[in-house]
């Protein structure tokens, strides 16, 4: 019978004790793989999230929103400035107009107008038409058609710019953006309402203009909407050289903040400027909480279970001194039972972890939802709410409820490589908790076996 | 021949010290049964000890085989108490979750022998100290006071040893097992030509030896 064999044998020399030490650090192993899952798999979802919030800028006129408050536009000037800034890798212009039936164009627009659409246009006649009581009481009904909504952008393939998530072409094919000429792209209803082609021709600002494909976003307003070449739109609706909206793409994520600090001294204050980084930090923060539970949880229970062994051996050490003294006396050496004890002790946390694995499969995605849960309870999010304008909307509907859904949907996953680190951590628990029990061993006197007669 | 020179071990409390082995002078011939007696603090055990290797002396000679084990390194030391030493202990100090068998092999596998030279060696020892075959697997729990002297010094003549030391063997058992086991040593010493020193309380026992050292306040009187 060899060190090891007895190692192995002595592990379970005392059942009771051995049960209840294997169970308890099981348990302790059990949490720190738990904690190391919840660390990785979060640390993952804080790329992700990160990663689908993009490192994009928006910057908008100062005082407008889309087609309310007021002021200027901005212009190709202020394009080239922002374009200049440090880590700025991309900018995309956008010019938004919109166009109303019987008076700007012969398109109808898909969408009905319903409760909302007619409180909102007989609002609009109350107000332009204010002066005129008589009308503005006798018309309390009037019939209203929604405007449409026309998009120009110098980069078809940037859908923030076109405010989509998606944007597919179904027949047709896309116009050079840098083209002046009287061409669009028509959204998928409006195509229908309007009985729309590829190469039939439609009135607009008093011209003819071409449909050369039509696209589907998966959305109901922007399919009711035109996509028209920057110089095009910008000519049609005099406004030549002037952009509604700049997104910019900076190099990375982590200069987002900085890129949209540059930008605001840059323009002052003839632009708004929006980044995601706020917005991005507030999604991310109940990750970062359940990333910093997590880390804590890893430290402690490694910390616990390397106590939990460590004391254990030193016990078994003190208990068995006698028997060491003996072993030494007939001819052992200090590093043979030391061998002797690691190996006890590797044999217990090997078991354990064992133990703690099989317990961590089955317990990591019920404690990875409380973490969950109480974090995204305790920091509510800060809703669109009222009055923001159709930028904050925009931002704060899809990133703040898309991070809450992605946090909810975290999983976590069981690899190979876990199970690894999880062997590897129950061995290194296994000789820090060996380190001082091999040093006990070490300073007992063979002597001492005479002594205690 | 074992000879021992102004050997000296001192222990130090703090301030206090205490002289156990004082300037000691002693030769003990190879393949003798050799006693010590004295009483109860004299430094017997202390003396036997530093025979063992288990302890250093302070100061002096502790000459076996021509070398000093006074000076030897601690690896040295180990492979001594291995090779050369066997311990037979008054409570017997049997490890007590290894059974008989494994008790006395446990310092040939120290020594590095295969397993199957350990086991027959192991069984051959155990039938010479009378220990019968259906106890061989039994754990030192399920052994008589005698019959785990018996396995000690099967423990103890393991590896041949050239010396072996017994610190009040019969302490532990009643005289007629005493005797028995005085006996058993006698005759494996001479039959091994093994040296055995013991130390012992019992006249009875020291008349039997060929030579009798005694022990007062760490020096021999005779
Ligand atoms: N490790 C030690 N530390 C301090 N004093 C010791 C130690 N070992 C022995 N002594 C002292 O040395 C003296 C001799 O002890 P010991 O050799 O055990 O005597 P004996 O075996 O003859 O009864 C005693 O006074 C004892 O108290
Ligand atoms: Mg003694």
């Amino acid at each position: 019978m060899g060190v090891f064999h007895r190692g192995v044998r002595n592990a379970f020399r005392n059942t009771v004790r051995s049960a209840s030490v294997i169970f308890i650090l099981a348990l302790s192993i059990c949490m720190a793989l738990i904690m190391f899952m919840s660390l990785k798999t979060v640390q993952t979802k804080i790329d992700s999230v990160k990663s689908s919030i993009g490192n994009i800028v928006t910057v908008s006129p100062a005082g407008i929103r889309g087609f309310e408050g007021g002021g200027q536009l901005l212009t190709s000037e202020n394009v080239k400035t922002v374009s200049e800034i440090n880590n700025v890798t991309k900018v995309v212009s956008v010019l938004n107009d919109r166009v109303n039936n019987g008076t700007d164009t012969n398109l109808q627009s898909a969408i009905e107008a319903g409760n909302f659409g007619n409180r909102q246009g007989n609002r609009q006649f109350r107000t332009n038409d204010s002066s005129n009581t008589a009308i503005n009481n006798s018309i309390t009904q009037r019939t209203f058609t929604p405007p449409i909504q026309i998009v120009a952008t110098s980069d078809l393939s940037n859908t923030a710019s076109l405010n989509v998530a998606q944007f597919e072409i179904t027949s047709g094919t896309l116009f050079d953006v840098n083209t002046s000429d009287n061409v669009a792209l028509v959204g998928k209803d409006l195509a229908t309402k309007n009985s729309l082609n590829v190469d039939s021709t439609f009135q607009a600002y008093s011209k003819d203009i071409k449909v050369v494909g039509i696209y589907d976003t998966g959305n109901a307003f922007t399919n009711s909407s035109l996509v028209v070449p920057l110089v095009t739109l910008q000519n049609l609706s005099d406004q030549s050289g002037l952009i509604s909206e700049m997104v910019v793409q900076t190099s990375s994520i982590d200069s987002v903040g900085s890129v949209a600090n540059d930008i605001k001294t840059a323009l002052g204050n003839s632009a708004d400027v929006v980044s995601q980084q706020d917005n991005s930090n507030s999604a991310i923060a109940p990750l970062q909480n359940i990333k910093t539970i997590s880390l804590y949880g890893l430290i402690g229970s490694l910390v616990a279970g390397s106590i939990i062994i460590l004391l254990t051996i030193v016990m078994i050490v003190r208990e068995r001194r006698q028997e060491i003294g003996v072993l030494k006396a007939i001819g052992a050496s200090n590093a043979l039972v030391i061998t002797q004890f690691s190996v006890e002790s590797l044999v217990l946390t090997l078991t354990s972890s064992v133990l703690g694995i099989l317990l961590g499969i089955v317990l990591s995605n019920p404690i990875l939802n409380v973490l969950v849960n109480n974090s995204t309870s305790s920091t509510t999010p800060s809703g669109p709410g009222g009055g923001g304008g159709r930028e904050f909307a925009r931002l704060g509907a899809g990133i703040i409820n898309g991070s809450t859904n992605s946090i909810r949907n975290l999983h976590n996953v069981i690899g190979i490589d876990i199970i690894l680190y999880g062997l590897l951590a129950a061995i290194a628990i296994a000789l820090i908790g060996s380190a001082i029990p091999s040093y006990m061993i070490a300073k007992v006197r063979p002597a001492e076996v005479l002594r205690s007669e | 021949m074992l000879s021992v020179k102004n050997l000296c071990k001192e222990f130090k409390s703090g301030e206090h010290k205490v002289l156990a082995v004082n300037n000691l002078n002693m030769e003990v011939p190879d393949g003798i049964f050799a006693s010590i007696i004295g009483r109860s603090g004299s430094g017997k055990s202390t003396l036997l000890s530093m025979l063992g290797a288990l302890d250093k002396p302070t100061s002096g000679e502790i000459i076996v085989d021509n070398t000093d084990i006074a000076k030897m390194g601690d690896r040295k030391l180990i492979k001594y108490r291995r090779d050369k030493i066997g311990f037979v202990f008054q409570s017997y100090n049997l490890v007590p979750n290894l059974t008989a068998i494994e008790n006395v092999m446990l310092p040939m596998e120290f020594a590095g022998m295969n397993k199957n030279a350990q086991e027959s060696r192991a069984s051959k020892l155990l039938k010479s100290v009378g220990l019968t075959e259906d106890k061989y697997l039994r754990r030192p729990k399920r052994l008589s006071g005698g019959e785990q002297q018996r396995v000690a010094i099967a423990r103890a003549l393991a590896n041949k040893p050239k010396l072996i030391l017994a610190d009040e063997p019969t302490g532990n058992l009643d005289s007629s097992t005493g005797s028995i086991i005085i006996k058993l040593l006698k005759n494996l010493a001479k039959s091994e030509g093994t040296t055995i020193i013991a130390v012992t309380h019992d006249i009875g026992i020291a008349n039997q030896a060929e030579k009798t050292f005694t022990l007062k306040d760490g020096k021999l009187t005779n």
